[in-house]
């Protein structure tokens, strides 16, 4: 570490104080980091442990670091309860692979089209479709639910992947349009001076070369579904058909006592795809996301 | 700039069949983007003038401007405003704050102790609802380790009612969020130190400068683009948020953490008053306009 911000002209002069002034430099970073990686990750401990007490010890005035009696009959509760919470993972991951996909889709095509097209509107278009994707969903959920209502698709999952569209397309287009600006024009030149036809250098020259975009692109939608808790509210009424945040908000709260331990073993059920998801997107997602914002990555 | 002016060529050579269906590929997508939010953007604004109840079976009536009317003289508009702009732009304060400490304490981390970085990220993989649920437990008046930890230390002689307490309940959401969105400033502020110029830094250190003060004057002028790009766009998904603010408080107690979404929500999908919900859309909307122009502007002028 320390042979990385030490060039040899640091030598030259009063070497031992330079030195002394180094460590306590050191020192009070690293002090910086553990304070940081304990706020970091202290409540997830909280919550994984928790998770792992009796109900009892899990609301204690004077709670336990770790459990005093390790159970995993929360866990239990969870399969077996009367908690359909099987049902509610299932539906979330459902809905939100498939908003993945058709997202995944639909911004391929026009993430291209707003890159690569030749049409008057495009720069305006891709402005809209940059915008679009700040409106506030609360404020389109009223015409929205008129909207479903009328086409029958209020309380399904198909309604429900609708209203996970408007966030995924807009995101999408504009997150893939920064793909496949990054892919150099030379590239598709040089394809078409070898004579591939148009529709073949996107499939088979172009598209290859955004794979990581397009998975990214997919992730993020998954993320955001898995995430969103206003829709499946809103949208769903019963609880056969809801989703994850959904279904733990109406069953975890509004009750005289709540259940912390469940509702802590439910959480942690309910982090770790998202994790594993988020693991494996970060660094590009932070370059989609701010698009271009932080040079030179 | 080359870009523009290749594709301009490009057109030209291949005169005018310049691959119309190119173009029409953005029409799936536009017309799922029309679908679901211009119609409803549309709709929005036409609702605001009318007077309607979802729940009373009769037809819109418009009433012109009264829904703005009331909307001025509303107590709980005012609250609302002050309760946005306090969550907004103090969870984004902060946290970019501590977001560029923490990039500059990780900045040299090599090596294997990288893992570090990774660790910090962590609170952001956490599912919104999840993380409503951890705060909640620990900001719990009667089992919260906050209260036990803060007694314990001899802080607090008494436990706070965080999360049902009119003063507390708002901060509390905030650190909620804060806690969360940490590791994304992070994250951008270290890909932006990344791309400080080797130079600039080689030249300052031949000059002597070390430590905090390389990393004032020299580095974070550097990362003030990063910063604005970033804090807008946090300041626009916060200004939206719904599912940490809603699974922590509800907008309780009384409105003390009612932000905009929740109270549409509210007002829409409680009491079903569409027209007046549409009102404080509209509202929200040109000002969010604002901000969502300014970000593109901002965009725009990099590029």
């Amino acid at each position: 570490m320390t042979a990385v911000s030490s060039p040899a002209p640091a030598r030259q002069r009063t070497p031992v104080r330079r030195r002394a002034q180094k460590r306590v430099g050191t020192l009070g970073r690293n002090i910086g980091i553990g304070v940081a990686l304990f706020f970091a990750l202290s409540p997830l401990y909280w919550m994984v442990t928790t998770s792992l007490k009796t109900d009892l010890e899990a609301t204690r005035q004077d709670p336990s670091l770790w459990p005093e009696e390790l159970t995993a009959s929360n866990y239990h509760e969870l399969i077996n309860g009367n908690l359909p919470f099987g049902s509610f993972a299932l539906n979330s991951i459902i809905t939100a692979l498939a908003a993945a996909v058709i997202g995944m889709v639909l911004s391929a095509l026009g993430g291209y089209a707003l890159s690569r097209g030749t049409f008057r509107l495009r720069e305006p278009i891709s402005y809209l479709v940059l915008i679009a994707q700040m409106l506030p969903l609360v404020v389109l959920l009223g015409p929205l639910y008129l909207l479903l209502l009328n086409a029958k698709l209020v309380n399904t999952l198909p309604g429900l992947v609708v209203g996970y569209i408007s966030f995924a397309v807009p995101f999408g287009m504009w997150l893939m349009k920064g793909f496949f600006d990054a892919v150099p024009r030379e590239v598709e030149e040089a394809a078409r001076v070898d004579g591939y036809p148009r529709w073949q250098i996107l499939f088979r020259v172009v598209l290859p070369l955004t794979i990581p975009g397009l998975l990214t692109t997919g992730t993020f939608v998954f993320i955001e579904s898995w995430n969103n808790l206003i829709y499946p509210l809103t949208l769903i009424n019963t609880m056969d058909k809801q989703t994850l945040p959904g279904g733990l908000i109406l069953s975890f709260t509004g009750q005289f006592k709540t259940d912390w331990a469940g509702m802590m073993a439910a959480s942690c059920v309910t982090t770790i795809p998202l994790l594993v998801a988020f693991f494996a997107i970060q660094r590009s997602m932070v370059r989609g996301l701010t698009a271009g914002a932080v040079a030179g990555e | 700039m080359s870009g523009a002016s290749s594709t301009r060529r490009f057109s030209r050579k291949r005169g005018p069949e310049h691959r119309p269906w190119l173009d029409w590929m953005v029409l799936p997508g536009l017309v799922a983007v029309g679908l679901v939010i211009a119609y409803p953007v549309v709709r929005t604004f036409q609702l605001a003038t009318t007077d309607y109840n979802a729940l009373s079976g009769m037809d819109p009536r418009p009433v012109g401007a009264e829904n703005f009317q009331k909307l001025v003289d509303d107590p709980i508009f005012w609250e609302a405003l002050r309760n946005t702009a306090v969550y907004t732009f103090g969870s984004v304060a902060v946290s970019a704050l501590l977001g560029v400490l923490l990039a500059l304490l990780t900045e040299n981390l090599v090596g294997r102790s990288r893992i570090l970085k990774t660790l910090l990220l962590t609170p952001w993989a956490v599912p919104f609802v999840v993380v409503a649920f951890l705060f909640r437990y620990m900001f719990d008046e009667q089992t919260g380790v906050v209260n036990a930890v803060l007694l314990q230390t001899g802080v607090i002689d008494e436990a706070v009612p965080w999360l049902v307490s009119s003063t507390w309940a708002l901060p509390a959401v905030v650190a909620a969020n804060v806690w969360t969105q940490t590791p994304f400033f992070f994250l951008v502020f270290s890909a932006a130190l990344a791309a400080v110029p080797n130079e600039v830094i080689e030249a300052a250190r031949v000059d002597r400068t070390r430590g905090w003060t390389m990393a004032y004057r020299i580095k974070l002028p550097y990362l003030r683009n990063a910063a604005l790009v970033a804090s807008l766009l946090m300041v626009i998904s916060n200004f939206n948020d719904f599912a940490k603010i809603w699974a922590m408080t509800e907008g309780g107690p009384g409105y003390a953490s009612t932000t905009f979404v929740v109270w549409v929500y509210r007002l829409a999908f409680t009491s079903f008053d569409l027209g007046y919900s549409s009102a404080i859309g509209v509202v929200w909307l040109v000002l969010l306009m604002v901000f969502a122009i300014a970000y593109v502007r901002l965009l725009r002028r990099e590029a």
